[in-house]
């Protein structure tokens, strides 16, 4: 093959990538991404559950004098939750009674699609997953995603059979929370590689490490109250304006298998 | 058959980095496995096939890496084009040292490009945290490297003598 024509296929191939790349950007790429979400995300689903399966084995070992004091801490926490549960209960039937006899519309359950987590984020900084659920089961973006009881993150778009979500810990993650406890607003940051963020809260609200933070349910299409994580600790200083408070989630990307989208209340 | 043998560990590697790697998370870290493999594939294709293999494997990265698409391929285009250049100056490709510089360039190209877009948006940035996960990140990239190219160099060594002999 001479020079001139290796060039020119050369060229042909860089333009027709970038031409590619173009539609990606513009989110033309409708019958590459159907082909791709129907070979490349059923075989990768596979690896990715051999992935957690591999990842959660060599992080228990690397833990495992703590399992034992974990485990001991989770029984009682369930002994306590069971006991709230059954409290909760009780005051959910008294609230529906109130509600009817106020004329009020009863709070409903909102209803779920389960889900399982097929692809990751290829790269160290941005905290995305794909699940295998799209717009054909009425996922659309902003839905709030749930795993192990956890707000773990939104969807961000929306395919008809998948879906991408933005985890809570990715960096541009933003969402309206609450101290659950003592009902102080703020807005809720992902941080790269650190957490969470409860920023923006008054300065005269009161926030306590321990306390559990949820969704506020301020606009958008994340209910209230679902439980995001708990105040590790509070940055408050008489000469700024807000106060922050560094917040802990239970959740593991890594762990991340199973997931529930919210549909809506 | 040894071209099919690098476009199929390439294909197993864009699987690994979208799926078991991510997982399993070695050190807090996501190794590029798919970047390290794209430039060993690229030293041992012809320029042509490598752009065709980097385009495509650069594509399935930015469909399911959620963010700046066409990064990916970018970079990947990129790398291969680096490759043509420096063999068109006379570089030998087969020097140890060309395929780390690659993997050390590509891996902080990607990034830097992400530091970028993150920088502008997100109010509270830790510097210092995207730092250390740039070094971890880099390091297990090049260990790879380091381990990978002599095990592809060995599988291709008849193809690369025709590539050095102007089939290129």
């Amino acid at each position: 093959m001479n020079r001139s024509r290796a060039n020119r296929r050369i060229i042909i191939i860089v333009g027709i990538s970038a031409l590619l790349a173009t539609l990606g950007v513009v989110g033309k790429l409708g019958p590459i991404r159907w082909v791709f979400d129907h070979t490349v995300v059923p075989v990768a689903s596979g690896l990715s559950g051999s992935g957690v399966n591999a990842g959660e084995a060599l992080s228990n070992i690397s833990r495992v004098s703590a399992l034992a004091r974990e485990n001991t801490r989770l029984q009682q926490e369930n002994a306590d939750l069971r006991q709230r549960l059954a409290a909760d209960a009780e005051t959910r039937s008294d609230n529906d009674l109130l509600r009817k006899q106020l004329g009020l519309n009863v709070a409903v359950v909102s209803q779920q699609v389960a889900a399982e987590v097929v692809l990751f984020a290829p790269d160290s900084y941005r905290q995305f997953v794909t699940i295998n659920k799209g717009s054909k089961v009425g996922v659309v973006p902003g839905l709030a995603v749930t795993s192990e009881g956890v707000l773990i993150g939104m969807i961000a778009d929306v395919q008809p059979t998948t879906a991408r979500i933005m985890l809570v810990t990715d960096p541009e993650f933003k969402l309206a929370a609450k101290d659950q406890d003592t009902g102080a607003k703020g807005i809720l940051r992902g941080q790269l590689g650190n957490g969470l963020m409860l920023d923006e809260i008054g300065q005269t609200d009161i926030v306590k490490p321990g306390d559990s933070v949820t969704s506020a349910g301020l606009g958008g299409q994340v209910p209230p109250g679902l439980l995001i994580g708990k105040v590790q600790s509070v940055n408050s200083r008489a000469n700024v304006v807000f106060q922050s408070a560094q917040v802990e989630t239970e959740f593991r990307v890594s762990a991340l298998r199973f997931v529930y989208v919210v549909l809506g209340i | 058959m040894r071209r099919a043998i690098v476009v199929g560990l390439l294909g197993l590697a864009v699987m690994l980095q979208l799926s078991l790697i991510p997982a399993i998370r070695p050190f807090g870290v996501v190794p590029n496995l798919a970047l390290v493999m794209m430039m060993l594939a690229a030293l041992n294709l012809p320029t042509s096939e490598a752009l065709i293999v980097a385009a495509v494997s650069g594509l399935m990265l930015d469909i399911s890496s959620g963010t700046n698409f066409g990064l990916w391929t970018g970079v990947f285009m990129l790398g291969t084009l680096a490759i043509e250049m420096i063999h068109q100056v006379g570089i030998e490709l087969d020097r140890p040292i060309v395929a780390p510089v690659l993997v050390a360039l590509g891996t902080v190209m990607i990034a830097f490009v992400l530091w970028a877009t993150m920088v502008t948006r997100v109010t509270h940035f830790s510097g210092a945290t995207f730092v250390s996960r740039l070094i971890i990140e880099l390091m297990i990239n090049l260990t790879l490297t380091v381990l990978l190219r002599p095990a592809l160099s060995i599988i291709l060594q008849s193809r690369r003598r025709q590539l050095e002999s102007g089939v290129r």
